[in-house]
């Protein structure tokens, strides 16, 4: 008998094995993923809608091309919600520097001692604690007082004897219970009246209104111009540093492009959304001018050295930054500009998810509160912990200030891990906002919560127009798709660095 | 241990430097922690309140109403809501489980012409956002007449290209040497893979098992749009019912918020180890 029978029947024997063992997921597979696809797919070039097709009205089913495509992109609604979604991602970059924040504090040493010095501290701790106790209850305090000294002072010997373990559970522990009870009690804690979030704001609104009213006349004015001014300063910081860097050939042509759009995108906004559109028109102008004269600075150097797209996570993360905080510097001018005005006659607390300016940024606390100790800051002190101990030494040496050591030996080191953590909040940040939506505000009100996962909820299970849903579900998808070619054409390069 | 003059041995007020340095870290992390959990605080001693006592501005009730807890259950099926949750997280985490251990098996352990390839579809469909797949998923419940059933919650879960991707990592790390071995002793696959690879990959199960059970436990949109009649619903669409039938009392609507997140909670605790683990190891590389 030759080798070759005995070969062939080894691989057949394999396979009928392989495929056997894949069975049981492969049908589900094609059962819940290739056919809903191809499903959805079909749908979304059809009229597929549940009010025409039922027991009571039977319209056929048509291929209607892509008619449910142009009736998206030409709905006024699909771009508000766009915006609602890509406004409620601008929480994404503060939560990266919290998760980043978090993981540096966490990555310290921790160990203060063992055995008796351990007990001495923890009685330390312990005397302390009661003594403020006393003092505080001694001053009429109540059983409040008692019961966060006693949370406090737990935390902290349970930190003392076990590590950072302690503090990693806590800061970890709102990712892992966030679902809806997370969002009915943050409904809660932000309810107008009676809500812990106002009760507590409401004193400092009336210190800051009685500050306001003190204020000198035009100081509204002042307020807003000199928002504007940081905001034309941070443009100036972020277009210093893009054409440094452009020039010194660490950044490449398209982050910088990508950098300057994210960057201008605030400009573009400040005569829509600005309080005063007399003063506001001039703010393109005045970054124009910003711009030409860095334009101007740019082309004295000739060398073009560096690859097209070097740089990318670095560049991008920094023009989102800057992106977020001008928007910030925005709405705080603006704000500032009628504070006078509404401190007249006492400031009210905001109502939050209940009015259409709030319930964004409300939703946007909630999820920095409930990110910034998730998996982001497991991968960063995974990576944190990778960054070789030689090369902190090295800088060390060479005498480099703490910021200093982490700006050029950290910062670097951790950037595939920035890189991914990036990709996957982008993709979440699209897809996300179905759960809030639902739980707190219903999309509401007037529509200033529905991002585009609540509309195709809306559009498929409310009103049952599933060709509709599943063509705003596929234009969600080309999105996705897109951050995936992303991170496939520049994520690969950052891993291998 | 002993007291004798070692030069190296640092002084006595370096330590107390480095001590003082160390409980100042331990005092920031503390506070940083106790802030964060804030919301849970006032969670629970709200869900302690009475109802008169629940816009005042103190947090403390003045007598702890421990029958709040007790009037969840009266008010809404809270238990049924809990074990439909529990029925249907931990069948769908048995069958993911398996399923993607059998089918990590196959990916990873049994060379197959095309293996390859199914594999790649496999992981593009990793990057299908579930938005997409949700519509037309219900409309197949429709014609498999499972909409408003548990089953229906089950069944799409049972089955993850994530948990495969997973596993078949773990299942890389593992010599072939000892499939070989095992093959020249006589044992089936089913034995290699039973008595074999599966318990020298159980770090990994044990990651998929807390990733699946949590993520159905918290799963919200798909029970939503599946669930029609209320002794079917799962702990979330309970808990947005309970807020929409008795929204004001907030007192009882946080007693069911405090206990459907504490398993979570003590989950959590106990599973961290692995846990992390598990999102260090997908996250970085995969």
């Amino acid at each position: 008998m030759s080798n070759l029978p005995l070969q062939r029947r080894r691989q057949r024997r394999n396979f009928i094995h392989g495929i056997g063992f894949l069975a049981p997921n492969l049908l589900g597979f094609l059962a819940f993923t290739l056919i809903p696809l191809l499903l959805s797919l079909f749908m979304a070039f059809s009229n597929w809608d549940l009010r025409l097709h039922n027991i009571f009205v039977r319209e056929p089913l048509r291929f209607v091309g892509l008619d449910q495509f142009r009736t998206l992109l030409e709905q006024k609604d699909f771009w508000k919600f766009l915006g609602n979604t890509l406004f409620l991602m601008m929480g994404i970059p503060l939560t990266i520097i919290g998760s980043l924040m978090a993981a540096i504090l966490l990555s310290q040493d921790f160990r203060v001692a063992s055995g008796r010095r351990l007990i001495y501290l923890i009685a330390g701790v312990l005397l302390i604690g009661s003594t403020v106790i006393l003092a505080l209850a001694g001053a009429g305090a109540t059983g409040m007082v008692l019961l966060m000294s006693g949370v406090v002072c737990l935390v902290l010997i349970g930190g003392m004897a076990a590590g950072s373990t302690v503090y990693r559970t806590l800061f970890y522990v709102p990712h892992f219970t966030a679902g809806v009870a997370v969002f009915l009690l943050w409904k809660k804690l932000y309810s107008p009246q009676g809500g812990p979030v106002n009760n507590f704001l409401a004193p400092i609104l009336d210190g800051l209104a009685g500050f306001v009213r003190v204020l000198p006349a035009h100081s509204d004015m002042a307020m807003l111009i000199a928002s504007r001014v940081l905001m034309l300063g941070l443009l100036l910081l972020g277009l210093n540093v893009a054409r440094k860097q452009w020039t010194q050939g660490d950044w490449g042509t398209i982050p910088i492009v990508l950098g300057l759009i994210l960057l201008g995108l605030p400009v573009w906004y400040t005569p829509r959304w600005g309080a005063v559109p007399a003063i506001d028109q001039f703010f393109p102008l005045a970054a124009g001018v910003v711009l030409l004269v860095q334009i101007v600075l740019a082309l004295r150097v000739t060398r073009m050295p560096c690859p097209l797209d070097e740089g990318m996570g670095n560049a991008l993360v920094l023009s989102a930054l800057l992106m977020t905080l001008q928007f910030a510097l925005l709405g705080l001018g603006n704000v500032g500009f009628h504070l006078p005005q509404m401190a007249a006659d006492g400031l009210e607390p905001p109502k939050w998810l209940n009015e259409y300016h709030w319930a964004k940024p409300a939703i946007m606390i909630m999820s920095i509160w409930a990110s910034i100790g998730s998996n982001n800051m497991l991968l960063y002190l995974a990576g944190l912990s990778n960054v070789p101990v030689e090369l902190q030494e090295a800088a060390d040496i060479d005498g480099a200030t703490r910021f200093q050591r982490f700006w050029h030996v950290t910062w670097p080191q951790l950037a595939p891990v920035t890189f991914f953590i990036v990709i996957m909040s982008v993709m979440g940040g699209l897809q996300g906002g179905f759960e809030m939506a639902r739980a707190m505000t219903a999309g509401g009100p007037a529509g200033a919560t529905t991002t585009l996962s609540y509309f195709v909820y809306t559009e498929a299970f409310e009103n049952g127009r599933m060709g509709y849903a599943s063509a705003i579900a596929w234009v969600l998808f080309a999105m996705v798709f897109l951050i995936t070619l992303f991170n496939w054409k520049f994520g690969s390069r950052y891993v291998n660095d | 241990m002993s007291t004798t003059d070692i030069p190296l041995k640092p002084s006595r007020r370096r330590v107390w430097r480095t001590t003082c340095a160390r409980v100042t870290l331990h005092v920031t992390a503390c506070v940083l922690s106790v802030l964060i959990i804030l919301p849970f605080i006032w969670m629970v001693l709200t869900s302690l309140k009475t109802l008169a006592e629940v816009d005042a501005p103190a947090w403390m009730p003045a007598v702890f109403q421990w029958r709040n807890y007790v009037d969840v259950f009266h008010v809404i099926p809270f238990a049924r809501f809990y074990a439909n949750s529990l029925i249907v997280a931990g069948w769908a985490t048995l069958l993911q489980v398996m399923t993607s251990a059998m089918a990590a098996f196959s990916f990873s352990r049994i060379q197959w012409p095309g293996r390859d390839k199914i594999f790649m579809a496999y992981l593009a469909t990793m990057m299908l956002p579930g938005l997409v797949m949700v519509v037309p998923n219900y409309q197949i419940m429709i014609e498999l007449r499972l909409v408003d059933s548990l089953i229906g919650l089950v069944l799409p879960g049972a089955f993850s290209a994530f948990g495969t991707f997973l596993l078949r990592q773990f299942m890389l790390s593992i010599p072939t040497t000892i499939d070989e071995a095992a093959e020249i002793d006589g044992a089936s696959r089913w034995r290699i893979f039973w008595d074999i690879i599966l318990p020298l990959s159980r770090p990994g199960l044990i990651v998929l098992t807390i990733f699946c059970f949590i993520g159905t436990y918290n799963s919200f949109f798909w029970p939503l749009v599946m669930l029609r009649s209320t002794e079917n619903f799962t702990l979330p669409v309970g808990l947005l019912f309970f807020d929409s039938q008795h929204g004001s009392a907030t007192h009882q609507l946080m007693a069911a918020v405090t206990m459907s997140v504490i398993p979570a909670i003590f989950l959590f605790i106990f599973l961290q180890k692995h846990l992390v683990r598990g999102i260090q190891l997908g996250g970085v590389k995969g």
